[in-house]
């Protein structure tokens, strides 16, 4: 071949590599497009709302496709408001009958999966479809336990083979645009679930159509429409068709005192979206998660606690240094959950023991490391000092906390717990092996050692404090499912605004493989919360629910609490206010540009 | 034996290889391997729940039998679904493998190039300055880490603290100069990387040849410099660069992609391989391994055939 034929072929692979390459097509001339860049520390694994289980996917999955319900704006503490609902929904005398009407001439996104490809009107069997799908064993839904036992004939419609042209009588659309729910019990917390990405509407046409290929297609309803999505990033374009909706800052829960100076009065009376165009960056390193925010090429930043000095004057209260407050804004938001470490009471070395001797003692033992346990500096160590502690497993971010709470349970006492483990024989010698699971991960481990060094100062030989590393996250839940976990450290990201969401965490029917992870089985606890489960928020629910958190505490089931708080930065070139709490994302289609003027 | 029987032989061998490697891996994955199942569950899952995924995900079928259905699928090509989001395997990599060659591409042909030529310098002037020089650099090259290149590159070329000429991250390719926008800072990074051993290699290589007969008889013939390194050396150099060069390139493609992908937010192989390490999805995970196998018997063929073509002599033996 001649040099010249050579060079050639050469170049004509180069252009082909450098096509197949191409992950856009061009754009068309014209205004640009308002565009804003979001960054993320995590990426979804799946946007199918059945399984979009993190925080990274349910964010998405809430502004591509309609749930009947979503949160104020700006409302705290938090508020529910209609979506894809024409209004709350209508409950029966017996609180056990919901009706919901939807809003009319809502319609899916256009889509190969329908006739034509055209977009169809979304009526109240597709929510039936959305909700039934998720007690499809062939779903392999996140999602089933919000509904489990809560919908009459449920269970039952899934034994007999989950026919979606038979649905269940709990479950019924009466009309296209009117839906009724049956409850087998009262659930105050059913308007909260159907605010979840697990509730979101989808029609069964892309199901029948996309299949698994749903964990990388969308077809909603949403403010927004899928263009792509890879492993580094979604990017996501305006529904055009999205229903008209114009925003009135006071019904959002516009505050001045918290929300003024940001910009966002310029949305008042236009209907969001107003974006044509959302990319969500996926980047789990810290460090070029940084570099492409301070670079401009990212417009939000969760700001990784090893920058915080970089970035911060002060901490409290939270304000930037000079250079970079010219650039962002800054909010130190409350995450909605906590850390803690739970006590597995099936550990007869540490938890429940049938000698009544032996379990009293347990319990003093428990008591002691809990007393010993150094919060602040855990706080100031891992979350850079700017998380709150506080006593119990109700924390700050729902309505039910109290803050008047006796702080004993988090005042850092070491010789209240050394004379506690003297008063109850325990020694050096007979003090069990302590076993701390978690994750193969450089801050789980920084966390064992810091456990490692209060319980040395507290009387353990070192030896006795031991860890039990696990290669992945999947290992460490399916050894603490196990009940092989002595001492489990996890966070628990609320799913809705209500203490009944952390407190099922200690009941005794939730026990492994459910989310009561500590096997927490106390026979006073789980009368309480059986009692307040079916109660609507009152002062007397509230007070059971302080009841039942003053149980844990008592028992010293757990090493409780750290609620964190995030920091986050945004540009100040957007007229919005982030939130990452409870299900994340709906923000997005209120967030604005504050360049161009409106007219 | 003729070159179309050598290679033959060479391909049965890598059949066999290709199954052990199969099997190995599989084996590894299976038996060591993360447990997705509670990865894959809902919060308060029932032991229904549990029984329901594992199913699903073939945990509790006979370690044979999924053997068996894995191979048979993936040597019909189908590579079957990723655990996280249910995407087919195939094409999934089918549109990742474009972009890291193109991504990896550059760096590769340039590291190689500049190794070669900085190789040949150092050769040439053995024990002198120059050489010293080359050899200092490559051992400092060789010392520092992939990562700390990789951030500090970003740091340079990539934010407001240093020239904030190129981006931090992404792939939105579209035209050779967005291509060379997004690529450069990634190629400088691998090239980096990439040219202490590249130089370390092609040095020892030409030093070999510059110590041999017909080297000094050329020389005795009044050959230059040029000549001498460039016609005499490097064409006898050329089997065990070309060896080189071409069992470089899976290592380039899969291991070298996979740090340059991840912090540079690339969608090629590398970040696929990374994100199915750290999940544990073994589908996509088994797919890379045997792909990569099947390129490195590629490659052998490859380097055997060139190797018998440069040097006829090989043939004979």
């Amino acid at each position: 071949m001649k040099p010249a034929s050579t060079l050639t072929l050469a170049l004509a692979v180069l252009s082909l590599l450098l096509f197949t390459a191409c992950s856009e097509a061009p754009e068309d001339d014209g205004p640009a497009p308002v565009t804003y860049v979001h960054s993320m520390d995590g990426a979804p694994k799946s946007l199918d709302p059945a399984r979009a289980s993190s925080i990274y996917g349910k964010t998405l999955v809430l502004n591509l496709y309609d749930t009947l319900y979503r949160y104020r704006y700006l409302a705290r503490p938090y508020a529910l408001a209609p979506n894809l609902a024409a209004a709350l929904p209508e409950f029966s005398e017996d609180g056990l009958t919901l009706t919901i009407r939807l809003k009319e001439g809502v319609r899916f996104v256009d889509d190969p999966a329908f006739p034509d490809g055209v977009g169809r009107e979304v009526v109240a069997s597709d929510v039936v479809y959305s909700l039934l799908r998720h007690f499809d064993p062939e779903t392999q839904s996140q999602g089933a336990w919000l509904w489990r036992e809560r919908i009459e004939g449920l269970e039952e419609w899934k034994a007999a083979g989950a026919d979606y042209d038979a649905p269940p009588p709990g479950l019924r659309a009466l009309d296209e645009h009117t839906l009724q729910l049956r409850l087998t019990q009262p659930y105050p917390q059913i308007v909260y679930t159907l605010t979840q990405g697990y509730a979101a509407v989808l029609p069964r046409e892309a199901v029948a159509y996309h299949g698994e290929g749903l964990g990388t297609h969308a077809v909603g309803s949403g403010p927004f429409r899928l263009i792509s999505v890879d492993r580094t990033r979604a990017v996501l374009e305006r529904n055009s068709a999205f229903r008209q909706e114009p925003v009135s800052l006071a019904a959002e829960g516009f505050d001045p005192a918290f929300d003024e100076g940001l910009g966002l009065e310029r949305i008042e009376g236009r209907a969001p979206p107003f974006l044509d165009r959302l990319e969500v960056e996926f980047i789990r390193e810290d460090a070029a998660r940084w570099n492409a925010f301070f670079a401009g090429e990212t417009e939000f930043l969760k700001l990784p606690v090893a920058q915080f000095d970089r970035v911060l004057e002060s901490r409290d209260p939270v304000r930037l240094q000079p250079n970079m407050a010219e650039r962002f804004h800054v909010q130190a938001a409350p995450e909605a959950g906590f850390v803690y470490t739970s006590f597995n009471m099936d550990d007869p070395a540490i938890g429940d023991h049938p000698d009544p001797d032996q379990d009293e003692r347990n319990r003093a033992l428990r008591c002691a490391i809990v007393k010993a346990f150094d919060w602040p500096t855990r706080n100031q160590q891992f979350s850079g000092g700017l998380g709150r502690v506080f006593p119990g497993v109700i924390p700050p971010v729902v309505p039910e906390f109290n803050p008047d709470l006796d702080p004993t349970s988090i005042t850092h006492d070491l010789e209240g717990a050394q004379a506690l483990l003297t008063e109850y024989g325990w020694n050096a010698e007979n003090l069990p092996v302590l076993k701390w699971g978690f994750p193969s991960s450089v801050t789980d481990r920084q966390l064992f050692e810091l456990f490692r060094g209060y319980m040395v100062t507290l009387g353990f030989p070192a030896e006795k404090v031991q860890p039990l590393v696990y290669a992945s996250f999947g290992d460490f839940l399916r050894a603490f499912t196990n009940r092989e976990v002595m001492l489990v450290t996890t966070g628990w990201t609320l799913d809705y605004p209500d203490a009944e969401n952390t407190l099922q965490l200690f009941y005794g029917r939730n026990a492994s493989p459910g989310a009561n992870n500590g096997n927490f089985d106390d026979e006073e606890f789980n009368r309480l919360y059986r009692e307040a489960a079916v109660l609507e928020p009152s002062p007397e629910r509230t007070a059971l629910f302080q009841a039942m958190n003053q149980r844990v505490l008592d028992e010293c089931a757990a090493i409780s609490g750290l609620n964190r708080r995030l920091l986050l930065l945004w540009s100040r070139e957007l007229a919005m206010q982030p939130d990452r709490a409870f299900v994340g994302g709906y923000f997005f289609r209120f967030i604005d540009r504050l360049t161009p003027e409106v007219p | 034996m003729s070159l179309a029987g050598y290679l033959l032989r060479r391909l049965v061998h890598g059949a066999a290889l290709m199954l052990g490697v199969a099997l190995l891996s599989f084996t590894l994955m299976v038996q060591f391997g993360p447990d997705q199942t509670f990865e894959l569950l809902g919060k308060n899952p029932t032991t229904e729940d549990i029984e329901t995924v594992r199913e699903n995900l073939g945990y509790d079928r006979p370690f044979l039998m999924r053997f068996g259905d894995w191979l048979s699928h993936t040597l019909r090509g189908d590579f079957g679904v990723s655990a996280a989001n249910g995407e087919p395997v195939g094409p999934l990599l089918g549109r990742a493998f474009p972009i890291t060659l193109a991504l990896v591409l550059p760096g590769f042909l340039i590291g190689n190039v500049l190794g070669l030529l900085l190789g040949m310098l150092a050769a040439w002037h053995r024990g002198g300055a120059w050489d010293r020089l080359v050899l200092g650099g490559s051992v400092a090259g060789l010392s520092l880490s992939f990562l700390v290149i990789i951030i500090v590159l970003q740091l340079l070329l990539c934010t407001p603290y240093g020239l904030n000429l190129f981006p931090t991250r992404g792939w939105r390719v579209d035209g050779l100069g967005s291509y060379f926008y997004y690529v450069t800072v990634p190629t400088l990074a691998l090239i980096t990387v990439s040219l202490g051993y590249n130089t370390r290699f092609y040095r020892a290589v030409i030093l070999e040849e510059l110590g041999r007969e017909h080297i000094r008889t050329a020389r005795a013939f009044g050959a230059g410099g040029g000549e001498l390194l460039f016609t005499h050396a490097l064409r006898n150099a050329a089997v065990p660069v070309l060896t080189r060069l071409l069992y470089s390139i899976p290592l380039v493609l899969v291991s070298g992609s996979l740090l340059i992908e991840t912090y540079f937010g690339i969608p090629g192989v590398g970040k696929i391989a990374f994100d199915a390490i750290t999940s544990g999805d073994q589908a996509v995970l088994l797919a890379i391994v045997v792909l990569t196998a099947a390129l490195f018997v590629a490659v052998q063929l490859l380097a055997d055939a060139g190797s018998r073509l440069a040097d006829p002599r090989l043939g004979s033996s």
